[in-house]
This record gives C-alpha cells, structure tokens and sequence, in this order.
C-alpha cells in the first residue's frame, strides 16, 4: 500500500477537500454583466404581472430555463462546480461566501424601495447595476480568497 | 488495520478524490485527473475501486474513455469519508 504518512495524508485529503472552490477556469468578462441582464429582466417581467399573466408566467419561465441552461453549462466547464450545503469550504472562501449571503437581502431591499417609490423599469435598472457591481466585486474577493487557500495548502 | 481507517480509502490517489467528491455535487473525471495528477487507466482503476465499495456513483454522458464520466459521492461514501478523516486527526493529535 502506499503511504505518505498520516500527516502527509490528511494534507492530500485537505488539498482535495480544497480543489473545487479553489481549481476553476477563468470567469468570463461577460459573467457578471450577464447575471446584471438577467436578474434585471427577472424584476422587468413583473411590468406585465398585471396586464398579461401569460406573458409575464412565459418570460419568467424562460428566463427560469436560461439559468438552468447556464448552471449545467457553468458545471460541465468547471468540472467539479461547488455548491453551498455540499461539503466544507475552506475558511478564506466560506469568509466570502458569508459576505456574499448577507449582501443578497440588501440588494433586494434596495430594489423592492426603488420599485415601490419609482417603478418597476427602475427597479430592473438599479438590481442591473448592484448585481453587475456586486458580482464584480465578489469575483476579485474570491479569486482573491483562492489564491490565499492555493498558498495555505501549497 | 488502524481503527477508524478505511483500507479503501486510506490509498492516497483514493482518499484524494473522495475528499474532492466529498466537496461538490458531481465531479467529473477530467477533473479528478487533473487534481490527482495520475494516467486515465490509474483513475480509472481506483475510482472502479471506490465504485466496488459503494462509496461513489458513476454516470456515463458520452463516448471515449472517460471523457464523459461524471462522479458523486454516496451516502455510504460520505460517511467513511468523515470517519476515515476523523479517524486520522485523532491519530496524528494522539502522536503529538
């Protein structure tokens, strides 16, 4: 049998345990602009919620199916994508994902305030931004937070 | 054998992937290749390994030899995965 030692394996388990939140391709220029687009056509169907609810259950299904699409697509590319409730995230990333989490109920409190003082097309027009921006901002931590995993497990 | 050691999983190439698998949904095989460093038939032969205790599941998508095969982890997998780590820890702050 082979054998590295029991500290030597725990380490390998460690590194492995790491591998799917720190081992990724690159994240595309257009990922958060496109996930901007999307969730700001999700708040923009909600123009037609009163006026043509086959319109507005249509686009809402459509719009449900791209992200499915975009989820099998992103997990083929990353190969081992991970998900929140499945497995142990190294304390670097968990530190961004905790942030993450606690930024998503603000940003759609400031869109449900924009939406009840402006309208909906503002509303699809402020979530546009805050998710582009968000996402930007949470890719450069995390990418930030990997590398700082990459370099505790090295 | 060590108490709480799993012999399955205590093949260094082996508890390497159950600790990827362990940590997404499904892995792919690429993936376990590249992250373990080893030859498609190496991956191949332990991940039949890991398949013959039931601890990971195989689904084939495509043709050609492991290109298309994607792994997860069963239950069974997860819990000799846990204890097997468990195990160890105790083993290495026994030593200390």
């Amino acid at each position: 049998m082979e054998s590295i030692g029991l500290a030597g394996e725990l380490a390998a388990a460690e590194r492995g345990a790491a591998a799917p939140y720190v081992t990724y391709p690159p994240t595309p220029w257009w990922y958060a602009v496109s996930v901007g687009a999307w969730v700001a056509a999700l708040v923009g169907t909600f123009t037609w919620w009163r006026e043509s609810v086959g319109l507005f259950v249509g686009s809402l299904a459509a719009l449900i199916a791209l992200e499915l699409l975009f989820l099998v697509w992103m997990r083929r590319r990353h190969g081992a994508l991970p998900m929140p409730g499945t497995g142990t995230p190294p304390p670097e990333i968990a530190r961004v994902w905790r942030a993450y989490f606690a930024a998503l109920p603000l940003v759609a409190l400031a869109v449900w305030l924009v939406w009840w003082l402006v309208g909906v097309p503002a509303a699809a027009g402020t979530s546009f931004v805050l998710v582009t921006v968000g996402l930007t901002v949470y890719e450069r931590r995390y990418a930030a937070a990997a590398a700082a995993t990459r370099a505790r497990l090295r | 054998m060590i108490d709480g050691l799993d012999p399955v999983i205590h093949v260094p190439k082996r508890l390497g992937a159950m600790a990827v698998l362990a940590n997404a949904p499904t892995v792919t095989f690429r993936f376990l290749k590249d992250h373990l460093g080893i030859s498609d038939s190496d991956l191949s032969r332990q991940m039949s390994t890991l398949e013959s205790a039931g601890y990971v599941s195989a689904t084939k998508l495509g043709h050609g030899r492991g290109g298309g095969t994607t792994y997860r982890i069963t239950p069974e997998g997860r819990t000799a995965y846990d204890t097997h780590c468990a195990a160890l820890r105790a083993l290495i702050d026994a030593s200390r």
